[in-house]
């Protein structure tokens, strides 16, 4: 049977077509770019003001940049608490929504730290060769921001950290050392301020790192760490 | 081959290296392997710059960085010879230690306080204190990275590990120097103005924290939420509204009479 395409019924039926088309694709669209995650980012005001060697009271409360005492010997007495070695097993921070157990990491033959496997789950990790979380020195976790395959990873919030944010880490002798934000910062990867990060402290301290900035495309790496820094407060059983 | 592959073989083949690395770190908690200097102005200067050696055996790889030193000497680059001293208090010296009264703590009247040169830290060639005043093997500059492995000797190694090493860098802009410091020699090198030779950042190599300090930055990200994500679905988006066009298009074209 030969349907008729002409006249007005070939025009309702185009007119039902198009109205149909462009339905789905502004459905399609707007899925699209509700779709779009952007990471978060420290302030501007942050990056850029952290100098190895600046003066810190090692209080909780105090603001400002992380201190390095690396010209004072190590023996001095650490200011705030400070706990015994234990491995760390767990970090939670519910201002992110972060809450993983951690693995732990070593160094890369390149000398550059390990990171996490990437894989669907993405877990934090606390570098080994530096002081267990409640220790006094800098404690160093590490977590993808993100991964090529798999999205979004468990630092991808790193970036909305802001000071007085609570960081608690459980211990494999059933504490929970509890850190508070200082500060946090981004640098570029080409100009790592490698004292300011890894640097000696004088008290309990900790830095979570993960990426951030321009994505480079040819490199398939982001161009800048982003720092969260932040000092041991309390500790309470698990 | 491909970074995705680099990647997955990444973890094991660290934790191999890991556990490499791991043994001279656990070798006894007295024997650092990793040291650090925070590098202070001396005599009025206002740089700054930091320092970290990682030991190997008795082989020290050192990064340092520095800024805001003199930047030019004869309208060349201000060469800034720079050591290890050592066997001294194991401290930088303050304004005290100027005997003479100059305003300027020349390199002997700093020598109780860090002692003499266990190493040179020369660009390259002879890193021993032979080198301390060759000009040509110093960095130069007002700013400067400088990043090499030298062989240490007994007597380095001794004071680095007992807390006693001291890194000094020297040379100083001489327009910060008193009238009369200006017009002194080196006591070291008489051919040369005392502000060449003299200390403008000291800094004492302690201990690090960390028994393995990394060289830098941490590939944490493999970019899939940077930029416009879901491209594809963007484009069939696009393409279902040129669509939605073309069927209008065609409708217009179909005459009102069949």
């Amino acid at each position: 049977m030969r349907v008729k395409y002409d006249g007005h019924r070939g025009r309702a039926l185009l007119a039902a077509v198009a109205a149909m088309l462009a339905a789905l694709g502004v459905t399609v669209l707007v899925i699209a770019s509700r779709a779009q995650r952007q990471a978060p980012q420290p302030p501007p005001s942050a990056a850029g003001t952290y100098a190895a060697g600046s003066l810190h009271a090692g209080t909780p409360s105090s603001s400002g940049p992380p201190s390095t005492s690396g010209g004072q010997p190590s023996a001095a007495r650490p200011s705030g608490p400070v706990l015994a070695k234990s491995m760390p097993t767990h970090l939670s921070i519910p201002a992110i929504g972060v809450d993983s157990d951690l693995v732990q990491l070593g160094l890369n033959p390149d000398h550059s730290v390990q990171v996490p496997s990437l894989g669907a789950e993405s877990k934090a990790g606390w570098y080994r060769y530096s002081p267990t979380p409640g220790q006094v020195g800098p404690s160093i976790l590490l977590g993808h921001i993100d991964s090529a395959r798999y999205g979004p990873g468990v630092f991808f919030k790193l970036g909305a950290l802001r000071k007085g944010d609570t960081v608690s880490v459980r211990r494999a002798d059933s504490t929970v050392a509890v850190f508070r934000v200082d500060a946090v910062a981004e640098y570029p990867k080409d100009h790592f301020p490698t004292l300011t990060v890894y640097g000696n402290t004088d008290h309990a301290a900790l830095r979570l790192i993960t990426c951030g900035g321009k994505f480079n495309l040819s490199s398939h790496n982001y161009e800048d760490n982003i720092v969260a820094f932040a000092s041991l407060v309390s500790a309470h059983a698990a | 081959m491909n970074k995705k592959a680099v990647l997955l073989l990444a973890p094991p083949l660290a934790l191999g290296a890991a556990v490499l690395l791991a043994m001279p770190g656990q070798a006894g908690a007295a024997t650092a392997s990793s040291y650090q200097a925070t590098l202070k102005a001396l005599n009025h200067s206002t740089g700054s710059g930091n320092v970290s050696l990682q030991l190997n055996g008795n082989k020290a790889t050192i990064v340092e960085n520095v800024t805001g030193i003199a930047a030019t000497f004869g309208g060349k680059p201000y060469p800034h010879v720079q050591h290890i001293h050592i066997g001294g208090a194991g401290m930088c010296p303050t304004a005290s230690a100027d005997k003479n009264g100059d305003g300027v703590v020349s390199t002997t009247e700093g020598g109780p306080a860090y002692g003499p040169i266990g190493a040179t830290l020369s660009t390259s060639g002879d890193s021993s204190p032979k080198a301390a005043t060759v000009l040509t093997v110093a960095p130069s500059g007002a700013s400067f990275s400088y990043s090499r492995t030298i062989t240490l000797d007994s007597k380095t190694m001794a004071s680095l590990t007992s807390g006693k090493a001291v890194v000094v860098v020297h040379g100083l802009d001489p327009a910060t120097l008193s009238k009369k410091a200006q017009g002194e020699k080196s006591e070291l090198v008489p051919s040369l103005p005392l502000a060449a030779t003299s200390p403008v950042l000291c800094g004492t190599l302690v201990a690090s924290q960390m028994s393995q300090v990394p060289g830098g930055a941490a590939a944490t990200g493999g970019g899939s939420t940077s930029g416009i994500e879901d491209e594809a679905l963007l484009l069939a988006g696009g393409g279902l509204l040129l669509a939605a066009g073309g069927a209008l298009v065609a409708r217009r074209r179909v005459s009102r009479q069949s």
